[in-house]
């Protein structure tokens, strides 16, 4: 029962995060959409699929979890900090 | 099996989203963020397989996947930053 929760929200992160990334305005929009979707939705996932009872090393498993939760988000922040240093600037906020 | 076929069109749903980003991002930097989402997707996608199949080696197939994927985002923003479009 606590898997299948876990995996709902983690589906529903997915799902969420996909549709910030596919509406939102501006690059760094779709980044924070893509960015945040991706690592709730990663993290619940591989979590419930831990309570599901892993039949074959789940050692693995957690390790996969805990390198997605470390490069998520520094691959965000390096495509953003590129983005603003070749000039693309945040819509309303000057100054 | 019902909660295996769920699980799996649910990711792969939800992966059509990066690549309608990647495929029409204006900019380079659109283009990485769907990129890195889809690279993420495939992922989850085979970790799923490996623990609902039993087979463990999947699970080392997506350990692998995703660091390459984390590589070449990282190395396309640098590449982005200071060289040419």
């Amino acid at each position: 029962m606590t898997a299948l929760v876990l995996l709902a929200a983690g589906l529903a992160f997915l799902f969420l995060g996909g549709l910030g990334l596919v509406r939102f305005g501006g690059p760094y929009e779709r980044l924070q959409g893509a960015g945040v979707g991706d690592i709730g939705g990663a993290a619940l996932l591989l979590i419930g699929l831990l309570f599901r009872g892993w039949t074959a090393s789940g050692g693995v498993g957690v390790l996969l979890l805990i390198f997605l939760l470390f490069t998520g988000p520094i691959a965000t922040h390096a495509v953003a900090k590129a983005a603003f240093v070749r000039g693309v600037r945040p819509k309303g906020g000057e100054e | 099996m019902g909660l295996k076929l769920w699980l799996e069109a649910g990711i792969l749903v939800s992966a059509a989203f990066p690549l309608l980003r990647l495929w029409r991002g204006p900019s380079l930097w659109d283009r990485l963020a769907g990129a890195s989402s889809l690279n993420v997707r495939v992922a989850l996608l085979l970790a799923c397989e490996a623990s609902f199949t039993g087979r463990g080696l999947l699970l080392d197939v997506a350990l692998a996947y995703a660091a390459l994927g984390f590589l070449g985002t990282v190395l396309l923003a640098r590449f982005g930053e200071r060289g040419e479009r």
